[in-house]
């Protein structure tokens, strides 16, 4: 490796390993993502008592793929009264801002490379601020949605569009009031430390067991956030045909729908970090690999969550939607944060 | 060599900034001048990030680009504005005022950069009271704010809660408050058929359809007569 090392010099050699970090995580998370799909398809139709994709491969195991390819054959339609550069715009804003979050987190502890001397820890990008980067890249991400209602110059799409903006402000409040908690808990914003702060103690130390209003006033606006039932009014089928994406076909809805299902991914893998320990778990200390498995273990049970819910729930009405986050969910959260400030205030 | 990444991070990023400010006075279309702002944001984010101030460049996205710009855009969006047609200058005054605005921008900050090398005053100044290779940091921040800025980080606070209220105060100030005009099972009455000064304090009706809502609360010779 030596020559290597001399080759390239030290900032070169970390944005490499970056770069095969970057494409690493994004490779496995799509292809995570792609068969989120199809087992939601399998367990809605479980759910609704029918089968559901089970013809292309066995078992429907490469359904996704058939439907990947379906997207890419099908006709790019663009409206003749859209506004072209932001109707294109749009999906690449929403499709960039979904995945640009994977790389804070941590996916597992160092791990050692057998027979070498490399150990690295299994996060891409490590830095002082990862909660908050976290935060800011999901706020940006209703550019996507917001102009792709105004650009396609449908009045569904529009409806559509205000909603999901309106809908994110509300709710992005009382999501980021649930995690000041736990950043007040663990003193810190980089999600790496955080998570080894809740090691150790048998799983005692997940903050979802010092947090557990947090918790769920976090769960339910990240599924808000991410325009799932039951607050998908965004995109509600009865009212608004499509919603945003009305308008949109092949391959840039297709860069929508994988930017709904990598979002689900993203807030399911915060929630793992931030309450259920990350890729804490028996066995890590002696086995590091295993936190990986621990890690999507925990985050794919959050995608089953979500997956039931649009199973069990209906939808909500738009002002019940808005009623329920300002006047309930807003205040529990300020409140739980008094709660918490002042127990950390006296504890320390 | 990361140097050479810094400065050309800087041109990148500073040019964006530029490009970007730019499109937004030029553009007649205001989502265009919306989101060309947004990319001013963005790119200033990205200068602050190499100033080595991560916080500020995150809370510069959570706030502007993230929350404030997405209030603007919905306000376009929901108001359907059109583009600007351009019109002959009716001020005419305001082309040397700007002209001489501008020119002392710039000698203000080329008096900054060719005379002033030391950080301006004393003891009391919070770069060298805090540990200045920190100075981005948000531990730094947090405890500068509540010890050395806590009385401009108050006043602050006071005056954000004064345009709230204002808002709320000038928002309320019809005396309909159309939540109340939702009559459940019904449809929503037409605004063009309310009256607010005889609706007054309206309340819910148990009512089915539109019509029989608007017999209820008193509106339906109204809008017969309108007819």
């Amino acid at each position: 490796m030596d020559w290597l090392n001399n080759l390239l010099g030290p900032t070169v050699r970390q944005g490499l390993f970056q770069l095969i970090g970057i494409s690493v995580a994004f490779v496995v998370v799509l292809m995570i993502v792609a068969y989120t799909v199809l087992a939601e398809r399998r367990i809605l139709g479980f759910i609704q008592g029918r089968v559901g994709p089970n013809r292309v491969g066995p078992g429907g195991i490469l359904q996704p793929f058939a439907d990947l390819l379906k997207f890419i054959f099908k006709e790019e339609i663009i409206p003749a009264k859209s506004t072209r550069f932001i109707y294109v715009l749009a999906p690449i804003i929403a499709i960039t801002t979904a995945l640009m979050p994977i790389i804070v987190y941590p996916f597992g502890p160092e791990i050692h490379i057998p027979f070498t001397n490399i150990s690295f820890p299994l996060v891409v990008a490590r830095f002082d601020v990862a909660l908050l980067y976290v935060l800011a890249i999901t706020s940006v991400g209703v550019y996507g949605i917001a102009l792709a209602g105004w650009s396609s110059n449908n009045k569904y799409s529009l409806m559509g569009g205000l909603r999901s903006a309106a809908q994110l402000i509300s709710y992005e409040l009382s999501l980021g009031l649930s995690l000041i908690g736990v950043v007040m808990l663990s003193s810190s914003l980089d999600l790496y430390s955080i998570v080894e702060q809740q090691s150790g103690w048998f799983g005692f130390k997940w903050n979802v067991i010092y947090q557990p209003v947090g918790f769920i006033i976090y769960m339910i606006s990240a599924i808000a956030e991410t325009y799932r039932v039951p607050f998908d009014l965004p995109e509600a089928e009865t009212e608004l045909v499509a919603g945003f994406h009305t308008e949109y076909s092949a391959l840039k809805f297709a860069l929508f729908f994988m930017a709904e299902y990598v979002n689900m991914f993203t807030v399911s893998m915060l929630a793992t970090t931030l309450f259920l320990g990350g890729w804490n778990g028996p066995g890590v200390a002696a086995f590091p690999i295993l936190g990986i498995f621990y890690f999507l273990g925990k985050v794919i049970f959050f995608l089953f969550l979500y997956i039931w819910l649009r199973g069990t729930l209906p939808r909500f009405r738009f002002d019940q939607l808005m009623n329920f986050g300002w006047k309930f969910l807003l205040p529990v959260a300020i409140l739980n944060l008094i709660v918490t400030a002042t127990i950390v205030f006296f504890a320390t | 060599m990361s140097d050479y990444l810094t400065i050309f991070m800087f041109f990148l990023l500073a040019g964006l900034a530029i490009g970007s400010a730019l499109a937004l006075v030029a553009q007649r279309n205001p989502l265009y001048s919306a989101i060309s702002l947004v990319g001013v944001f963005i790119a200033l984010a990205g200068l602050y990030l190499t100033l080595a101030a991560p916080f500020i460049a995150a809370v510069q996205i959570i706030v502007y680009a993230g929350a404030i710009m997405v209030l603007v855009v919905f306000v376009i969006m929901l108001l359907n504005v059109e583009e600007e047609v351009r019109q002959p200058l009716r001020l005419r005054f305001l082309v040397p005022v700007a002209v001489l605005l501008a020119a002392v921008l710039f000698a203000e900050a080329a008096f900054i950069f060719f005379f002033v090398n030391e950080p301006a005053g004393g003891g009391g100044n919070a770069v060298t009271t805090l540990n200045q290779a920190g100075t981005g940091l948000t531990a730094n921040i947090g405890a500068g704010l509540f010890t050395i800025y806590l009385l401009p980080f108050e006043i602050t606070s006071i005056l954000l809660l004064m345009a709230l209220v204002g808002a709320i105060t000038l928002s309320r100030r019809a005396a309909v408050r159309p939540s109340e005009l939702v009559v459940p099972g019904a449809q929503v009455l037409p605004m063009h058929i309310v009256d607010p000064a005889r609706i007054g304090d309206a309340t819910p009706v148990e009512a089915h359809t539109t019509a029989e809502s608007a017999a209820l609360s008193g509106l339906f010779d109204r809008a017969h007569e309108r007819e």
